[in-house]
């Protein structure tokens, strides 16, 4: 009960931070819980997984209302994460059952790939209303009308935007939702590269249809419920814990200048990716022990 | 504001979204008051006294600790819906399968047939993901 409550008030925070700093929940949620918590790393990735479908499933609702998540997007991307995300899944839980070490190993994968997620973070622009002209737009953005609009208060006025680079963008979103099936990550620091700098959607358009193209990850959610990998104790003050703390977090964000903190969640963020690998490569006998208690 | 209204946004959209917040709430509070009932004590299948004992085992560890067997499969949650946790996870569940019901309900607002077929490509895959078991 006493790491449960710890849990939730983890969560809160990591909710609290989240939209100050610009780094997805879950994307932090996982790396540190795996080095704060005693759970087990199966446990941590379905309820990483539940965190991040339900955060999704919150708020597509209005932003399809209005016109920032796009569905057309979403149905074209759907069918090739579904199948990515459960795969990632079924081979995250192989590699911890089947091999003595396969949760170091997943250690090492996860401090790897958060690793990776910073070095996105530190890089990649946010191309606001990025242009992208007729000529540029592919064949399959075309035919099947990728494109959309969204009153933007900012301008006054209605801003129309159209995508491309499809066929290329179908290939990295089933690497992305391979990694978030397999870790439990979420993946809106994959989309929102791809969709803006990649496909040439707007930031807030990229943001948005992110959240819609992570409920496509929801049947992964299966594959840990069918190995009992989802325990409420652990599911429900993190689902909760996040919740409330988003809501406080968009306040926040309105009142604090963020570039600070930012730094701080970046820097928090290669740390959990790097205690993971020591870890892992502990775990496995490749290092001599440098973290206590792990 | 008048010229907010006037963004066009697809029919197919806003029926997915529609039917999305709908079973998004069941599916919190099917999940969550059931969770504050186990949470209190009231009718656990594992105690949290359990679940905390051996929670830093693997899943399949975990079950033959506080079971002696492993969980393959829906049918643990299904066969003790009696047990607070084990209702618990059936919120979880309406909360997976919520973007299938979107997707099927989006599939009769879809604006041409490749709509259509990619709808509802996406939500045979989804079905076989879930009723795919692993071993």
């Amino acid at each position: 009960m006493e790491w449960s409550i710890i849990l939730f008030i983890f969560t809160l925070l990591i909710g609290i931070i989240s939209p100050v700093s610009g780094v997805g929940g879950g994307v932090l949620f996982v790396p540190l819980s795996t080095i704060i918590f005693p759970f087990h790393v199966d446990f941590i990735r379905g309820a990483g997984l539940v965190m991040a479908v339900t955060s999704a499933l919150s708020s597509v609702p209005y932003l399809t209302k209005i016109g920032l998540a796009n569905i057309r997007i979403f149905a074209l991307m759907a069918p090739v994460m579904i199948i990515t995300s459960v795969v990632g899944g079924i081979i995250g839980l192989k590699v911890t059952s089947a091999f003595p070490g396969g949760k170091y190993y997943i250690e090492i994968m996860l401090g790897a790939i958060i690793l990776l997620v910073f070095a996105v973070m530190m890089l990649s622009k946010r191309l606001e209303f990025p242009e992208v002209r007729d000529e540029e737009v592919d064949g399959w953005s075309r035919a099947l009308g990728l494109r959309g609009e969204w009153f933007e208060p900012s301008l006054g006025r209605i801003v129309r935007f159209q995508v491309k680079n499809t066929p290329l963008s179908l290939v990295v979103f089933a690497i992305i939702g391979f990694v978030a099936g397999m870790f439990g990550l979420g993946a809106g620091w994959a989309n929102v590269p791809v969709l803006n700098m990649l496909m040439g959607a707007p930031i807030k358009v990229a943001t948005a249809t992110s959240m819609l193209i992570i409920t496509a990850n929801a049947p992964a959610i299966g594959i840990y419920l069918t190995k009992g990998a989802i325990l409420p104790s652990i599911v429900i003050p993190a689902v909760v814990g996040i919740t409330i703390g988003a809501r406080i977090g968009a306040k926040v964000a309105e009142i604090i200048k963020p570039v600070f903190v930012r730094w701080m969640v970046l820097a928090i963020l290669f740390l959990a990716g790097f205690m993971n690998v020591i870890k892992g490569l502990q775990g496995l006998g490749v290092i001599p022990h440098i973290i206590p208690g792990a | 504001m008048a010229e907010e209204r006037k963004i066009q946004v697809d029919e197919m959209g806003l029926v997915f979204g529609k039917t999305m917040i709908i079973f998004t709430v069941l599916g919190v509070l099917m999940m969550v008051i059931p969770a504050i009932l186990y949470f209190l004590g009231i009718r656990p299948y594992i105690p949290l006294a359990e679940v905390s004992k051996y929670w830093t085992g693997s899943a399949a560890e975990f079950w033959r600790q506080v079971k002696g067997f492993e969980v393959h499969g829906y049918g643990w949650i299904f066969k003790n819906l009696g047990y607070m946790d084990t209702l618990s996870m059936l919120g979880v569940l309406l909360l997976m399968i919520t973007p299938l019901i979107s997707m099927l309900a989006a599939v009769f607002k879809a604006p041409s047939l490749t709509y259509r077929i990619l709808l509802l490509v996406g939500a045979a895959e989804f079905i076989i993901s879930l009723l795919f078991k692993t071993k």
